[in-house]
């Protein structure tokens, strides 16, 4: 593969080059960015398979808006948060009408390394299951603050809002949190005194 | 509905955000295989970005062979000095002879009709 001769390029050059026929500069596109987007699709999905079809069908897309991408404009990795985080929340929003929140599994007591493992499983299960319950722009700016740690500048270009309209979906999406969650605290290992 | 005081708290919901704030996973063999797979079967659907070439009018190309902007304008200036040395009037044209060559002066082209000195 041709991956040196690209080597340093910045990713809308590459989504270029595979505009002009180059298929080895999308090749490259997807060792660079499939990592990031498979994990912010499996944080927020907690489904391995799920995750690697929504990272499946977001490239795809880019792949299709490629002649027409304008350099400059937009970060291809921005914009795949974005179609990653508009496809999880698709996929939640389906999620909703099946999950059962009361069969989300308790963690059973074990050797304490699995007991926490099972118990974070278990977390990341309800805030999965949580998440689809939220409003969908509360899911999406509540996930890509405190799951994907961005700042709210970069929020705000990944959903096309101002930074005071991130703050506040911010806010909201934690207090809507903290009330669909606040039924199951025991099981969350959570013990108020 | 649940009463305030039974939420999360923020601390508990960092626990809660902790719980799903895995690293990045490696994409496996088969998962980037799918995803080459893709890229193969789209990239001959792709039309390549070709700009399109230039077409030129008959007075296009006259005026490109004149040698563009840069050509007319010294055009310009050679049909102006020239129009102005037409018009203008002979003293001015005496001025700039003199300018040029100085004061006047008278050369002889003809041998002297003494030629041998032999007059007074």
């Amino acid at each position: 593969m041709a991956f040196d001769e690209y080597a340093g390029a910045p990713d809308s050059a590459l989504l270029v080059a595979f505009a002009n026929g180059d298929s080895a500069a999308a090749r490259l596109l997807v060792v660079r960015l499939s990592p990031r987007a498979l994990g912010q699709a499996q944080r927020m999905l907690n489904d391995r398979a799920a995750a690697e079809d929504v990272v499946q069908e977001a490239f795809l897309r880019l792949w299709k808006i490629a002649p027409d991408w304008r350099q400059g404009e937009a970060q291809v990795s921005t914009w795949l948060y974005r179609v990653v985080a508009n496809l999880c929340t698709d996929r939640l929003r389906v999620r909703r009408r099946n999950v059962d929140f009361d069969k989300i599994a308790e963690p059973e007591d074990s050797a304490p390394s699995v007991a926490q493992k099972m118990q974070d499983e278990a977390r990341h299960d309800a805030l999965a299951a949580a998440l689809a319950e939220m409003p969908e722009r509360q899911a999406q700016a509540v996930s890509l603050r405190h799951l994907e740690g961005l700042g709210n500048p970069e929020i705000a270009q990944i959903m096309d809002i101002s930074v005071e309209a991130v703050e506040s979906l911010t806010a909201r999406g934690k207090r809507t949190l903290a009330s669909i969650l606040a039924s199951k605290k025991a099981e969350l290992g959570f013990n108020d005194e | 509905m649940s009463d305030k005081l039974s939420h999360l708290t923020d601390a508990q919901l960092e626990e809660m955000f902790a719980s799903a704030r895995t690293s990045d996973p490696v994409p496996d063999a088969d998962f980037m295989a799918r995803m080459f797979a893709d890229i193969d079967s789209i990239v001959p659907q792709v039309e390549p970005v070709v700009a399109d070439a230039p077409r030129r009018s008959v007075l296009a190309s006259i005026w490109a062979a004149l040698g563009g902007w840069a050509g007319a304008s010294g055009l310009a200036a050679a049909a102006a000095t020239g129009i102005w040395i037409g018009v203008a009037s002979p003293t001015s044209m005496a001025t700039v002879s003199d300018a040029f060559w100085g004061d006047s002066m008278s050369v002889s082209v003809m041998v002297p009709d003494d030629i041998l000195g032999l007059e007074g």
